[in-house]
């Protein structure tokens, strides 16, 4: 009971949570306060050292970063302004945005039909697809690149259509891959919507594309705004197939800094603060839209229970 | 046989019971049989199926299609000349497979990739946990560090590897940092040690996924329990061994095999961290196949590669899908 008294000391800096609150964190304490402040703080500092580290080694010169200087020891925000030409951030970001905006918007919109049609009515075959979405989730990238690369250049061979090299490919193909999560989302979400607005609306003769559109399409914001949002994601995030299916002028920003990173290898002294602050701009929309929807986020994560 | 891994997964599912539903979902005729009173009205008449078709025709031309072109392509002998017309390249059956097993480093990467995807994961696994139990009470500050615990899974791959590759470089700022303390570690990014860099930067960057789903976990904990153990006066350490741990082994078990199956596909962080052609000792999995394609060209010999690993994959895969559970309960065949 020792930690008994000692949390009482500590009860002062908590928070009011439930009715009742300093009986009730006694009995919710799950760690004496030591080693909860000490986990908290390994765990913060784990995390926010090479955090911290990003944007002081791009505003740091390249000798300073190459000998291992913390803090810079000059500050220049320069290759701030550098990185839209020399890592081809500005063509990078603009295909980004198209790409995994356009997979965004489309496999919202496609994932919603589809779970609505796979939650509120029963036919043949409704839990083979739903097993299915979930093992499409899990078939690797590296296992598709290739096969996908082939069945591409072969349409430009055979049928004439240039895929390979355009914004296009890319598209189809992230939207392809986020289809399974985007549909396995709205799927858990649409199962927490009530049933009885959608009946009223069919008794009074709703179509069941007015009853999608008009019923189901309102309440379900938090569920698009989710399985756009790891539609996005997944399109700004991969290296694998824009490595393959680009050229420089399709590139996305993911590529450029790849691309940029490994051309620094067995020159001078590498360019890394460029590299630093694109990194950095590269992360930025990524952490801002998770920490606007990050409620939403954590939630729909732990439905879908994956990756 | 798929029956007797459902019984271990889901010990309440009467076996019998299951299978009936199954077969009455098979056969098409289950609005009439289990359909809750919602679906009466609606059952059998233009289901609007019309909707499924955009996503469907999608799947099958961009994963299934190539999934069995991958196949067949692992039965051919493609290089850089043939691949144009792949359709006319010459046929060799199991060659590749051979020379997979037998004439490359595929085994080595099979082991390369297990070994670091578990040992990340054993690291992970006690972090994510500690995280979910030091941030699971009300305190002030505790959402700002929640979101901060999330950042490195946020953080896209390919920035974690750029930002660690730069940290690890020879002389930088690891280097520096070590020596103050007197220790010198060698080389991060080449030769030998580069697995276990692998290994600590994929560490850094997921356990926050495994803290997630703790975190969830801890939530589904009563709270008459934590009244109960209270009223026992349990110290911490039993009150977490004996309560608290048993609500976590559902969802920890979910973050193992996602977790897995995350680390083993993982082909950004080496990649990037590592470039192409990679140290012998980080040649993972995706990497070996990416490299065999589209370094040297051996587009047969990559696709029976791929074949293999899908092999692999397919065993947490299998697990998972035995364990999640499709369904709600009030929908036909649901199994509960």
């Amino acid at each position: 009971m020792s930690t008994t008294t000692a949390s009482r000391q500590r009860t002062a800096t908590f928070e009011v949570d439930r009715p009742g609150s300093h009986r009730q964190h006694e009995v919710l304490r799950l760690l004496p306060t030591p080693l909860l402040i000490f986990v908290l703080v390994f765990l913060g500092v784990l995390v926010l050292t090479p955090v911290l580290y990003i944007f002081l080694a791009s505003v740091n010169s390249d000798i300073g970063v190459a000998n291992g200087e913390f803090w810079p020891s000059t500050v220049t925000f320069e290759n701030y302004s550098k990185i839209w030409t020399s890592v081809g951030l500005a063509t990078g970001l603009t295909n980004s945005v198209l790409v995994a905006g356009a997979t965004a918007v489309v496999s919202a919109a496609m994932s919603i039909s589809t779970a609505f049609v796979l939650v509120r009515y029963s036919f043949r075959g409704r839990l083979t697809i739903l097993r299915g979405l979930l093992a499409l989730q899990s078939v690797p990238g590296t296992l598709m690149v290739l096969p996908v690369f082939v069945l591409f250049s072969s349409a430009s061979t055979y049928l004439g259509i240039q895929v390979i090299g355009t914004q296009w490919g890319l598209f189809v193909t992230y939207l392809t891959f986020a289809m399974p999560f985007s549909t396995w989302v709205m799927v858990t979400y649409l199962r927490g919507l009530p049933k009885e607005l959608e009946e009223a609306a069919r008794i009074d003769g709703a179509s069941h594309l007015g009853v999608l559109f008009r019923i189901i399409l309102p309440l379900s914001w938090p569920g698009i705004v989710v399985s756009g949002i790891f539609a996005f994601l997944l399109g700004w995030n991969d290296v694998l197939f824009a490595s393959v299916m680009t050229r420089p002028e399709s590139q996305t920003a993911a590529v450029a800094l790849q691309i940029f990173g490994a051309s620094q290898e067995g020159g001078a002294i590498p360019y890394y603060g460029q590299m630093m602050a694109a990194a950095l701009v590269c992360a930025a929309p990524v952490v801002i839209l998770y920490l606007i929807f990050q409620r939403y986020l954590v939630g729909g994560l732990t439905a879908g229970g994956v990756k | 046989m798929s029956t007797d891994a459902s019984h271990e997964v889901r010990p309440a599912v009467d076996s019998a019971a299951g299978r009936a539903a199954r077969t009455a979902d098979a056969a098409g005729h289950s609005p009439e049989h289990h359909g809750g009173p919602r679906r009466k009205g609606l059952s059998e008449r233009n289901r609007p199926l019309w909707m499924l078709i955009p996503g469907g025709a999608l799947m099958i031309i961009i994963i299934v299609v190539p999934l069995l072109l991958g196949i067949y392509m692992s039965a051919l002998n493609l290089d850089q000349y043939t691949l144009r017309k792949w359709i006319s390249a010459p046929f060799i059956g199991v060659e590749n497979f051979v020379e997979a097993v037998t004439n490359s480093p595929l085994l080595h990467a099979v082991w390369l990739s297990v070994s670091y995807s578990l040992l990340a994961m054993v690291v992970t696994l006690p972090l994510g946990i500690a995280a979910a139990i030091a941030t699971q009470n009300a305190f002030k500050g505790r959402a700002v560090i929640r979101s901060v615990f999330l950042i490195p899974y946020v953080l896209p791959s390919f920035v974690v590897a750029t930002v660690w590759r730069t940290i690890l470089q020879p002389g930088g700022i690891m280097d520096e940092a070590l020596a103050t303390v007197g220790i010198h570690v060698g080389l991060w990014l080449n030769g030998p040690q580069t697995f276990w860099t692998l290994v600590l930067v994929q560490i850094w960057a997921s356990w926050p996924f495994i803290y997630l789903l703790a975190l969830s976990g801890l939530q589904s904990v009563d709270h008459e329990v934590h009244e109960a153990s209270a009223l026992d006066g349990a110290l911490w350490w039993n009150k977490l061994r004996y309560v608290v741990f048993p609500y976590l082994k559902g969802p920890l078990a979910l973050a193992f095999l996602i977790g897995m199956l995350h680390h083993i596909n993982n082909f950004t962080l080496p990649y990037v961290l590592f470039g192409v052609p990679a140290p012998a000792d980080v040649e993972v999995l995706p990497i070996l196949t990416y490299v065999t394609s589209f370094q040297s060209f051996r587009f047969g010999l990559s696709a029976a590669m791929a074949f293999i690993s899908l092999v692999l994959i397919a065993i947490p895969l299998f697990v998972y899908l035995r364990a999640v559970k499709l369904d709600d309960a009030e929908t036909p065949g649901a199994k509960k």
